[in-house]
């Protein structure tokens, strides 16, 4: 299979050019002005933007256990509409992704559906009980690029130390979900002035910062990588800037929903359940701390934290419901309506948050930057559409996100993994 | 009379202007209440369901009777949240009432401001009878009733609540109610019931209360939950009580007119000493009679708003 891009403006984290691609197979062959070839499809890219296929490194795919909330095949397909190629999806499913078994199940069940890549992040520990280490080894081999026991966030620190210390063996990433459960246990929303108002039990930002300074402290002292994940507060923000100036081994990611919404939002909005999420929605000037820092590169990236809940669960009382929104088919636009519309990052800066950073992050050497012999993985992006929000046009099984009725800037149009065309907007 | 609101869910969104007009309502539904024949037909034809997901018998005892002395056709329906939330949800409940085509929904609920989003599902009024920790309108409104009754104003009163605001719907509806009136507000608990950054809401905070009760023209103290002192919001009852009840001692300190307000059932000599029973209880029981008119003045203006 033959595949030739003419015309379009490929878009790398280092720079822009207008250029042919010719992609055969799964690779790129041939990047030049004015390719001639006999090709099996031609894609017109005339004023079109061209990114590396965008890489989640965090997403939740309820797979085993909820696939009424999301499996394989829904995930890819919203996934790829996302401009999304590559995917990594958080063990916290039922049973946890905990063993070599199931790991690869995952990674073949995504090859055979062969829409995008799906790599299971493994947990660290059996069960995501936070007791006994998981067989990291193992692990790896069955295709997990990533540790984390998510949500259940590592009490225990000296078993955290032993994590970070084992990985090193295998060059495994060790995510961790900062979060001191004790302080937020049972908060629906950001502690402040809006939650004391309305009774809302309350999560301090500091039930996240206490865990990513501790984090960084044991990666520190064992010179160990650590990615931190869904990073939400000003405070979080400070002590990370000052691990990377020291030279500690962190990098960390936030969500679009952390540089757009804050409290005030759950308000306006009724306290509607769909703007429950954990890390909470923080207050505007955590907002502008996590603005700042994706452009100051203190944040490496950013994740959908894509979490698919069910319409019955959403319809529960924002006290009672669960936690998290969907992003895989959001992130880009509202990356790029609120972040790069606005003059915060430019679109090569997107290209490093959402595609170059997280390969470089998680080892993937031929993904995340377009260039010949590497994988045909991209997104064709037109930044003049804009397009609504709206349940019926969400292709993810559940439709749980706040930005419902939203009108966001540009849209993927084309995606194209591993040289197969796997989305295509319609009209 | 001005009234335009099709719900009460809470004192926040309402104004003075609004405010008196419930009292206005009240003062005669409390007239009607003494007569003989204690009805008026002012919902005739009309449903009003009381929808309890937390247990409460005095608040629905009060809109029960309220409805019924207004002459509308009343349904209770109470359910405890828990088992709601493993079988039919509270949206799904809300939804198959509504088939009945009420026209009020009395609603109590354990989850703080769930009430906002609801409306959303029903055609009826709704009127919060207490929704988690936000607010109980009726409970302050009743309050500053009986208040305003003694005091003849609601306007630049010093007004002091004791006890557990963290967990208090009636203190923060209290708040936003006398606020309104340009009234000062003063809490006063242990620290770790008091609520995060509650000094931006622009009320006083005290740990002592013998600081706190200082030319006081209204107190009220909050019904405390004896729970709370299992998961360390204070270590004992006994040194709660120690430090927050109101004793005989801290009594004389009280300005002669001070009006002692608490929103029942009173836990004596946890909140106040027995000892000052004769002298305190008959005005909660007045607060309890207001109530009742309070609650007819509530369903009346939101049953028959246009």
């Amino acid at each position: 299979m033959k595949i030739l891009i003419k015309k379009g403006k490929i878009v790398n984290f280092d720079g822009i050019r207008e250029a042919d691609i010719l992609i055969h197979n799964s690779k790129i062959v041939q990047i030049s002005k004015d390719i001639k070839e006999k090709v099996d499809e031609e894609i017109d890219a005339q004023g079109k933007f061209i990114l590396p296929g965008l890489i989640d490194i965090h997403t939740h795919l309820r797979t085993p256990g909820r696939e009424d909330e999301e499996d394989l095949l829904s995930a890819s397909k919203s996934a790829a509409k996302g401009g999304f190629t590559t995917i990594m999806c958080m063990p916290n499913t039922e049973p946890a992704i905990d063993n070599y078994g199931l790991a690869e199940w995952i990674v073949k069940e995504a090859e055979k559906i062969g829409i995008v890549d799906i790599y299971p992040i493994g947990a660290i520990t059996k069960e995501r009980k936070g007791e006994e280490l998981t067989e990291f080894g193992a692990l790896k081999k069955a295709g997990c690029l990533a540790l984390s026991d998510d949500g259940n966030s590592i009490k225990d620190t000296y078993l955290l130390r032993r994590a970070l210390e084992y990985a090193k063996m295998f060059d495994i990433l060790i995510i961790s979900h900062c979060e001191d459960k004790s302080l937020s246990s049972e908060g629906a929303m950001r502690e402040s002035f809006l939650s004391s108002k309305y009774g809302i039990k309350g999560i301090p930002y500091i039930s996240e910062s206490i865990v990513v300074f501790r984090d960084i402290e044991l990666a520190c002292y064992l010179n160990a990588r650590i990615h931190l994940a869904h990073i939400s507060t000003k405070r979080s923000v400070e002590i990370i800037k000052q691990a990377k100036e020291k030279g500690v081994k962190v990098s960390c990611e936030t969500a679009p929903h952390y540089f757009i919404l804050s409290t005030e939002d759950i308000e306006k909005n009724n306290f509607s359940s769909l703007f429950k999420v954990n890390p909470p929605l923080q207050e505007k000037e955590d907002v502008e701390a996590i603005k700042e820092a994706l452009a100051s590169d203190i944040i490496d990236c950013i994740a959908t934290d894509h979490a698919p809940h069910s319409k019955a669960e959403k319809e529960l009382s924002f006290e009672e419901a669960p936690f998290g929104f969907i992003g895989l088919e959001l992130a880009f636009s509202l990356t790029y309506t609120y972040l790069v519309k606005k003059n915060i990052l430019n679109l090569k800066d997107l290209v490093k948050k959402m595609s170059y950073t997280p390969a470089k992050i998680l080892g993937l050497k031929d993904k995340g930057y377009i260039k010949e012999e590497n994988i045909a993985d991209l997104a064709i992006v037109d930044l003049g559409s804009r397009w609504r929000v709206t349940e019926e046009n969400l292709l993810s099984k559940s439709k749980n996100t706040p930005f419902l009725g939203y009108e966001l800037e540009a849209e993927v149009i084309y995606t194209i993994h591993k040289g197969k065309i796997v989305y295509k907007k319609s009209g | 009379m001005r009234w335009d609101k099709k719900h009460l869910l809470g004192i926040k969104e309402l104004s003075c202007e609004e405010i008196e007009t419930i009292f206005e309502a009240a003062n005669s539904f409390r007239e009607l209440s003494q007569r003989e024949v204690k009805k008026a037909p002012a919902l005739r034809g009309k449903t009003v369901i009381n929808l309890f997901f937390e247990s409460s018998t005095r608040t629905r005892t009060s809109f029960e009777l309220a409805a019924k002395r207004l002459s509308a056709d009343v349904l209770n329906f109470s359910a405890s949240s828990s088992s709601l939330t493993k079988g039919e949800s509270i949206v799904d409940t809300i939804k198959n009432l509504e088939s009945y085509h009420p026209d009020i929904l009395v609603i109590r609920i354990s989850q703080s401001a769930s009430l906002y989003d609801l409306s959303k599902y029903t055609n009826a009024s709704i009127v919060n009878a207490g929704d988690g920790c936000n607010e109980h309108p009726t409970q302050a409104l009743l309050d500053m009733f009986t208040v305003r009754e003694i005091k003849k104003t609601l306007r630049n009163l010093k007004v002091l609540i004791v006890g557990d605001i963290l967990h208090s719907r009636v203190a923060r509806s209290n708040i936003f109610g006398f606020q309104k009136f340009s009234s000062h507000i003063k809490v006063c608990g242990p620290p770790t019931l008091i609520p995060y950054e509650f000094e931006k809401l622009g009320v006083e905070i005290f740990y002592d209360l013998d600081k706190a009760i200082k030319d006081c023209d209204v107190i009220i103290f909050l019904r405390i939950q004896k729970e709370r002192q299992k998961v360390s919001f204070f270590p004992t009852l006994r040194e709660y009580v120690e430090n927050f009840s109101l004793t005989v001692e801290r009594a004389k300190r009280l300005k002669e007119d001070c009006l002692v307000l608490h929103p029942g059932p009173v836990n004596w000599d946890i909140e106040i000493t027995s000892q000052l029973k004769d002298k305190l209880h008959p005005l909660i029981l007045k607060q309890v009679e207001n109530g009742l008119a309070i609650r007819m003045a509530v369903l009346y203006l939101v049953g028959t708003v246009k």
